[in-house]
Formats: C-alpha cells, sequence, structure tokens
C-alpha cells in the first residue's frame, strides 16, 4: 500500500502539528518526563484497588502507615466489583426472582399477570449497586486516609513509583515498602478473537444487550456456571462444553459436581463434558463452534449468538516494570514469592490474582492484610486449608476444606455424614428442597476434613465450616452445637451427626 | 509463654507517647518460671533502639501502669508501660545502652511474691519465640514438669485473663474445651492438662482424648495435624520461573496489543520530500565560524532521536476494558503519547514539487547513512565507502524524499513523525547541532 504525505505548505509544517502533540524543540531535543512531581516517601504503597489491594490500603492506614494506593480503571474494586462478583450477583438474584415468578410462584398461591423482562432496567439495577460499592470504598479511603492515585503505576526503582496519571500528566511516589494486587484477566481462547459482543468474557457477559437465543459457554467452572445460569433463566439456550469430565472445576467434590449438574440440567442448561472446543468462527448470524470429544471424535458445529469463553484467568502484570526491579514470573505469569508474599525484592510483596493460590477476592484480601501486618507486625494469618469456595447458581454450591477424592487419595480412613435438605424443616417450608450437606472426617480422630454443601444460600452456611475448620474441629462439636429451629443450619448440624452418630431426622 | 511481654501491639507514629504492654502478660506463677522482656519496637520500621532509662531497679516490684523504661528511637523516646503487676527480677542490658536490636533481651520480669533467689531464668531463645508464637521443646517439658506436680484445674485456668489465653494457649491447659472435648473429658473423669493438645496453637482435640484413652492410635492425632498444617501454608513448592524474555526493541507496542493483534500487520509506505538547504547552510556556517564539520548524518540521527519522542498512540485493538466502558457508555482513559522507533530512508527526489510517488519494496536499497557519511569530508570513512549510482546527488540542499515503512495501525504516528523531521531538517537545523 503506498501513501503519499505531502504538506501543503512546508514552511508551517510545524504549527498544525504544535496544537496536538508538539511542543517546542527545546523540550524534545533535551528529552525530560515533565510533569513529574515528588512526593512524600510513603510506607507503604499498594499497586491494584481491587479487593487485596485495597483491604491492604486500608489495613495498613489502620496500622498507622502513611498509604497510598494506585489504581488505573477509574473506579475501586478491582475486577469483583467493576466486572465481577458483584454485578453477577445482582444478576443471579434478579434472574432468579424473574425465573421465579414465571415458573413457581403460581404453586405458592400468587397469581401474576403478564411478566415481561425489562433487560435495561435488570442492568441499572446491577450498575446501582457496583456504583454504590466502588464510592464506598472511596469513602473508606477518605475516612482512613490512604492517598487514592487514580492512574497507572510502573515499578521504576526498588522505591520508586512512576504514575502515568489518568487525568494526564506524571507523578513519582516514593515507597518504603510496595505491595503488587494487580489481579487478573480472563484468559482468551486460542483462536477465537474476544469482541465482548459475541464473542465475550465475563465482563461481556454481564453486559449483554439483549438476550441471546442461543449461548454456548467454554468452561464449566463457576464463572461459566454462574453466567449460564443468568442467561439461562432469562430465556436462551445455553450449553456447557467442558473439557473434565466434571464440572465445577478441579476444587470441586465429584458429589457435588455430578448432583449440581443434574439440578442444572433440570433447568434447562445443556452439558457437554469431555469435550472440547477445536475452534470458532464469527460470523454476521453469530459464532459456529466446533466440537468434538476429548478423547477424539466425531466433530459437531454448536450455533451461538453469543459465546462466552470463561476457561479461567491468568495473572496482570502488564506494564507494571517488573523486569526494573529484577522481580521473577513463574511460567504462568504469576509473581513468585515466599511464604510472606516477599518478592526478590523483599521490600515488594505480591498478593493476590497476581501471585500464587485459588483466584477469589477473600483468599486476596487475606493477603492484603496478612502482608500489611507482616509489614508492622513481623506476622501474619492466613489458613489456606480453610478458605471457602462458592458457586452462586441456585441452589448455591459451597465447600471448604479437603474433596472426597483428595481424601481418598491420601489414603487415610475417613467418615462421610451427609443430610439432605428434603429432611430439613425450613427447605420444606420454603418449597426450596434442593441438595444437601456433606461432612468428612478423618475417622480415628474425627477432625473435620472438608465440608461441601449444595442448597439454599449454601454460601452463607460454609461461613460455619470454615470457623470449624480453623479451630480444628470434630464433628461432633459441631453436632453437640445448638442450631436454631427451624433454620437451613439444622441440615448442617445434622449432617455433622450423621458423620460421628447418627442424624435425628433422617 | 516466657514470650508473652514482648507481644506488643506494634503501633506506629512518632507521636506514640506511651505504649503499654497490652497483650498477652501472663502470670508466672504457674511455671514459677520468670518472664524474658524483650526490646520492644515502637513502630513498623524500628528494628533497633536505645535504653533510655530504666524506672525500677533490680529487685523493685511495680503496679500495672507504671512505666518500666524509657526506649529511645531515633524520632523519640518513648515510655513503655507494665499492664500488670510484678517484679522486675533482672536488668540485662543497662541503661544508656545504643543500637539494642528489636526482640533482643532486656530483661526479666516475675510475678510479685516469686522467690528471686529460687527463679527459673527463661532460655535466651525469647527472641524466636517472639515470631512463632511457640514454645520451645525446652520450656514445654519444663511446663509438664510443673504441670505434674501442681496440676492447675480447668476451672481455674479460666480464670486467667482472655487476651492472654487468646494469644497464647497453653497447650496443657485448654481455656475453653469444645463441646466434645468437654463431653469425654466428664465421662472419663479426665482432667484436660493431663493430655497433650495436637490442634491449631496447642488446641485440645477430641482426637487428643481419644488417643489418650487408647481408642484410637497415639499418634494419630499428631500425624493429622502435620498433614493438615500443609494445607495451610500456600503452595509454592515447585516453582518454574518462566523462560526469560528476549530483550524488547526500543520502544516495545503497548502491552495490550499483543493478544488481539492480527497475524499479518498490514503496512503502509509514507514517503515525504525534504530539502537539506537549511542544513547545508548551518554546516557552512559552523564550518566557517568554529572550523568543524558536522556530517549530515549526525543532523538526520538528531532530527529522528527528537521526532521520536512522544507520538501519538497507536490505533491498537481496544482493550477488554475499553471495549466494556464503550458497551456501557463509560469514558475510556486517553491512550498514552510514546516514544516511537521509526527510521526514515532518505533517498534523492527526481524531480521538484512530486506530489506522488512509486516506490517499491526497500529491500534493495543500500544504507543511506554510509553514503552520507562517505560524502563528508571525514577521512577514515570517506575511504571505506564511496557514493553509489542512484544516490549521487542528494546531498547539500537537493529535494530528497524521507520514506518510511510502518503497520497500517501506526500510520498515525508515522505522519506526525515524518512531519517532524522536516519541520526539524529544513527549519530547525540550527537547534539540532547547539
Amino acid at each position: 500500500m503506498l501513501k503519499s504525505f505531502v504538506p501543503r505548505a512546508s514552511r508551517s509544517i510545524l504549527r498544525p502539528l504544535a496544537s496536538s502533540t508538539f511542543a517546542p524543540s527545546t523540550y524534545y531535543l533535551v528529552p525530560r518526563r515533565g510533569f513529574a512531581s515528588e512526593t512524600e516517601e510513603h510506607d507503604v504503597v499498594v499497586i491494584g484497588g481491587g479487593p487485596g489491594g485495597y483491604v491492604a490500603a486500608i489495613k495498613a492506614a489502620q496500622e498507622g502507615l502513611k498509604t497510598a494506593c494506585i489504581e488505573k480503571r477509574g473506579s475501586l474494586g478491582g475486577t469483583c466489583l467493576n466486572v465481577g462478583c458483584i454485578p453477577s450477583k445482582s444478576l443471579l438474584n434478579n434472574s432468579h426472582i424473574y425465573h421465579q415468578i414465571l415458573h413457581d410462584v403460581k404453586n405458592r398461591g400468587i397469581d401474576v399477570g403478564d411478566v415481561k423482562l425489562n433487560l435495561t432496567q435488570m442492568m441499572k439495577a446491577k450498575e446501582t449497586s457496583v456504583t454504590g460499592l466502588t464510592k464506598g470504598i472511596e469513602f473508606l479511603f477518605k475516612k482512613n486516609g490512604v492517598d487514592y492515585v487514580k492512574g497507572t503505576g510502573t515499578i521504576t526503582g526498588e522505591h520508586e513509583i512512576k504514575v502515568n496519571l489518568l487525568e494526564g500528566g506524571e507523578q513519582t511516589l516514593r515507597a518504603k515498602n510496595i505491595i503488587i494486587a494487580t489481579g487478573s484477566e480472563a484468559t482468551p481462547f486460542p483462536g477465537l478473537t474476544i469482541d465482548e459482543q459475541k464473542v465475550v468474557t465475563s465482563t461481556g457477559a454481564i453486559a449483554l444487550q439483549e438476550v441471546p437465543k442461543k449461548m454456548v459457554v467454554i468452561g464449566g467452572g463457576i464463572i461459566g456456571l454462574e453466567m449460564g445460569s443468568v442467561w439461562s433463566r432469562l430465556g436462551a439456550e445455553v450449553t456447557v462444553v467442558e473439557y473434565l469430565g466434571a464440572i465445577g472445576g478441579p476444587g470441586m467434590d465429584t458429589d457435588m459436581a455430578k448432583t449440581m449438574q443434574k439440578i442444572l440440567a433440570k433447568q434447562g442448561i445443556k452439558f457437554k463434558l469431555n469435550t472440547k472446543v477445536v475452534s470458532g468462527e464469527v460470523s454476521e448470524q453469530g459464532v459456529g463452534v466446533k466440537i468434538e470429544a476429548a478423547k477424539g471424535g466425531k466433530e459437531e458445529t454448536l450455533d451461538a449468538d453469543v459465546v462466552l469463553v470463561a476457561i479461567g484467568r491468568r495473572p496482570y502484570t502488564a506494564g507494571l516494570g517488573l523486569e526494573n526491579v529484577g522481580i521473577e514470573l513463574d511460567e504462568r505469569g504469576r509473581v513468585i514469592i515466599d511464604q510472606e508474599y516477599r518478592t526478590k525484592v523483599p521490600h515488594i510483596r505480591a498478593i493476590g490474582d497476581a501471585t500464587f493460590g485459588a483466584m477469589l477476592a477473600h483468599k486476596a484480601e487475606e493477603e492484603g492484610i496478612a502482608a500489611v501486618e507482616y509489614i508492622s507486625k513481623g506476622y501474619g494469618h492466613v489458613n489456606y486449608g480453610a478458605i471457602p469456595s462458592v458457586m452462586y447458581t441456585h441452589p448455591e454450591a459451597a465447600w471448604v476444606g479437603l474433596t472426597e477424592q483428595e481424601v481418598k487419595a491420601s489414603g487415610k480412613a475417613y467418615n462421610v455424614g451427609s443430610f439432605p435438605f428434603v429432611a430439613n424443616s425450613r427447605a420444606k417450608t420454603n418449597l426450596d428442597t434442593e441438595g444437601m450437606v456433606k461432612f468428612i472426617a478423618d475417622k480415628d480422630t474425627d477432625r473435620i476434613l472438608g465440608i461441601h454443601i449444595i442448597g439454599p444460600n449454601a454460601g452463607e452456611m460454609i461461613a460455619e465450616g470454615v470457623l470449624a475448620i480453623e479451630y480444628g474441629a470434630s464433628s461432633e462439636d459441631v453436632g453437640r452445637t445448638s442450631h436454631a429451629h427451624p433454620t437451613l443450619s439444622e441440615a448442617f448440624k445434622e449432617a455433622a451427626m450423621a458423620c460421628y452418630s447418627k442424624p435425628i431426622h433422617a | 509463654m516466657a514470650s508473652s511481654i514482648q507481644r506488643f501491639s506494634a503501633l506506629a507514629g512518632s507521636q506514640l507517647r506511651r505504649q503499654t504492654l497490652t497483650r498477652g502478660f501472663r502470670t508466672a506463677s504457674a511455671t514459677n518460671a520468670a518472664q524474658a522482656m524483650t526490646m520492644p519496637a515502637m513502630s513498623p520500621t524500628m528494628t533497633e533502639g536505645g535504653i533510655a532509662a530504666w524506672k525500677f531497679k533490680e529487685g523493685e516490684s511495680f503496679s500495672a501502669g507504671d512505666v518500666l523504661l524509657e526506649v529511645e528511637t531515633d524520632k523519640a523516646q518513648i515510655d513503655v508501660e507494665a499492664p500488670e503487676d510484678g517484679v522486675l527480677a533482672k536488668i540485662i542490658v543497662p541503661e544508656g545502652a545504643k543500637g539494642v536490636a528489636v526482640g533482643t533481651r532486656i530483661a526479666v520480669l516475675a510475678e510479685q511474691g516469686d522467690d528471686l533467689a529460687t527463679l527459673e531464668m527463661p532460655a535466651e531463645d525469647a527472641k524466636l519465640e517472639a515470631k512463632k508464637e511457640e514454645i520451645t521443646p525446652e520450656q514445654s517439658t519444663k511446663q509438664q514438669h510443673t504441670a505434674q506436680t501442681k496440676p492447675p484445674t480447668v476451672e481455674a485456668s479460666a480464670e486467667s485473663t482472655p487476651a492472654a489465653s487468646h494469644n497464647h494457649p497453653d497447650p496443657k491447659r485448654p481455656q475453653h474445651p469444645s463441646p466434645s472435648v468437654m463431653n469425654l473429658l466428664k465421662t472419663h473423669k479426665l482432667e484436660a492438662s493431663q493430655i497433650a493438645g495436637t490442634g491449631p496453637k496447642g488446641r485440645l482435640l477430641k482426637g487428643d482424648i481419644l488417643a489418650h484413652l487408647g481408642r484410637i492410635n497415639k499418634a494419630a492425632p499428631g500425624e493429622l495435624s502435620a498433614r493438615l498444617t500443609k494445607y495451610s501454608k500456600l503452595d509454592l513448592s515447585n516453582i518454574k520461573p518462566a523462560a526469560p524474555k528476549p530483550k524488547p526493541a526500543a520502544a516495545a507496542p503497548p502491552p495490550e496489543k499483543e493478544a488481539v493483534k492480527p497475524a499479518p500487520p498490514k503496512e503502509s509506505e509514507l514517503a515525504m520530500p525534504v530539502n537539506f538547504a537549511s542544513v547545508s547552510r548551518v554546516q557552512e556556517k559552523l564550518q566557517n565560524t568554529l572550523g568543524v564539520r558536522v556530517p549530515l548524518s549526525t543532523f538526520i540521527n538528531k532530527a529522528t532521536a527528537a521526532a521520536n519522542a512522544a507520538l501519538p498512540p497507536a490505533k491498537s485493538a481496544p482493550t477488554q476494558d475499553e471495549l466494556f466502558n464503550d458497551l456501557l457508555g463509560l469514558p475510556n482513559s486517553p491512550r498514552k503519547a510514546s516514544r516511537g522507533n521509526f527510521t526514515p530512508t532518505i533517498t534523492p527526489l527526481p524531480r521538484k514539487g512530486v506530489q506522488a510517488v512509486e516506490f517499491g519494496p526497500s529491500t534493495e536499497q543500500p544504507d543511506i547513512f554510509d553514503v552520507l557519511i562517505g560524502a563528508a569530508p571525514t577521512r577514515g570513512v570517506a575511504a571505506r565507502t564511496k557514493p553509489k549510482g542512484p544516490q549521487e546527488g542528494i546531498l547539500a540542499g537537493g529535494e530528497n524524499l524521507l520514506t518510511l515503512k510502518v503497520p497500517a495501525d501506526e500510520e498515525e504516528r508515522a505522519r506526525v513523525f515524518l512531519g517532524r523531521v522536516k519541520g526539524l531538517l529544513e527549519e530547525r537545523a540550527g537547534e539540532l547541532v547547539l
């Protein structure tokens, strides 16, 4: 391709350019950074204002450290609050209500007239929740005296961070300690270009402007099943394609995954397990997704209006300038740290999705607090054996500790106690009885090894399980603790009883 | 236990005038062992400090709230208060000492009424303990010994302060046995103090009692605890560092581009005539006034470098965030200007006033700078390269053509770049060598 570019008046060539991009010659002949302003040294500078970063910043300020938090998005809360956990929970809750009105309330004695979906309003409700929460963090920053720097931070020296401010210009921060909390991004699927319209990640899936007729979800993990649920309830025909033989990701108990799959299939979601996506082709009409059995087999094409790529997330450290101070990443892009979150440069620590461990907001929060306490007190606490996972489908799935397959693999004898919600009084009155609670405890000592729940409000109920594991409780300890009647939590107690003795109501 | 006194809540801030030994001040009478007092960290950044003054002498007793000593840091002198009554059994680091590392044992404290002469002095490994909140084997055997001679009851232990019990659970004396433990203790008429705990921070668990009763393998609770401790830590085994990346070019493209960039980038070729008359004049002027011959290549190099500074951003495909913001109608943060790395090719212009020039691929073109330098009367270089056919006469005052091959999405940057080079060479040639 040949193009010519001949200025009309060569004499004035500098003038029109000067207005936008050209500076006086003295400026560019002696290049300097410009607008950089040195500020007072901070005790802690946190890069990233997500659940790990903002919690670390607030904690640091509460510990009396002079703290700044750098965030480039323009609003705090990171992926979780802006395009992840929070907006998806809004959609899950509201789509559940819609679905219930359409299919369920009649049995409960409520006749409704014409039910219509107003997707625009549903999205607005979501945005109201998000804005309220992100502004809330900004308020907490002010209250605790955290300096909020809006811009993109780059580590330029062991104690120096240059920030390209969103409003233009540059600011240089000096820090005694730096906490990297830059989070993660959706892993793209090779061969499918994300446009967030037809081929979407979770980010686009919470902002679709109309309900797709057909949706293909690549990846049967938590994100895929949650977003699949939303659009299935709103009327889409959803097919989940999963490479592995079970849904829920590798951390889910096999029994629970099977039960969950049955429940979701009953709700209308189609599953293609042990199936791999070969390629995808975007056209005017939509997307054609070619799949075949994971072990090889006949190819098949699924047509979809929208394809959700939910095959996982990868650490995001682009542009952070780690190479400037020699901080290493592992082969999957995670920042290499030690048990106290220190990188190769000891006063630079990394937490959350940017480094090792499960990519969970609450894990990042714990690490944020622990990293700050390592700085201020020399000791921090995170028990990685007691971090819960929750899937917010309906019913919800939640678990903590070891799965039965993990315990089995360890070769130690164990007890299992389970209790179905169908035998629980509160679940019965709610006409919401799917699911169960399952305890796994060491056979000898009765110490709880894992707790797995599928059921209404499982995500809230798991908190008790986490506490039990944190304190090294036995299933008998839980079984001998009073639980209010009539509540769903009685099922939790009865499952514990089933583990060391016998349940009363089953 | 001996470590309790150094569990100061490390509050920061030099304005903090008084620091209290707020936590974990346990009475020593239960074990008849004294407690080591270590150099407190008065701020998170403090690593060492001096002892300005001891307010009590050895053997003197103090009450809760009394200032025990003054600690000197680089910022301030801070009083350290005692939260409970006690006796200053022994001063190890005297007043006036400087540069005492945080965690070093500075004194030994005892309970009021303790016989100082027979008091057991805690071991010097207290420093290590403070960090780990653990009890050394040596001390734990000591405690076991005392526990057997003087078994405290469960009720008695419940009287100790909640703060203390929270931070320093004594493995022999669970403050609040869990329901299953209590059940077994009562059913089998056992004392909790007789049984060692294997739970988190030494808690007594159901398994410990079962093992004590001989119902299960004695080693089972300990083995399980060890196994679970492994899960409680972040798994950092088998880290495989990424292979070092090849060195990026002087000005790497914005990183977010790589994921969405189409495989073969379309190339555009831009051309712009430039007149070297102004450069020649400056060269002549310099030659006449200073007697220095500045080669044309210097001018071109400098103009290129200057023009590459802060070019408008390339039009790369939008990032995920930008797409999302577009969807919601939110404002995107503007792309930043960045340094370019364009190098133009210079060829003589066949005729004046050209609008569109046909240009083939520039693979055959010899390096123009060799030619340029060759033309300049710099001896050594002139001998090495000679002007070649088509390039003859491109210099000194003639019209030449700047050409540049760039990926399609960088066209805008390239245009700005060429405009600047032209402007610099034609109008600001003098400034280039100043």
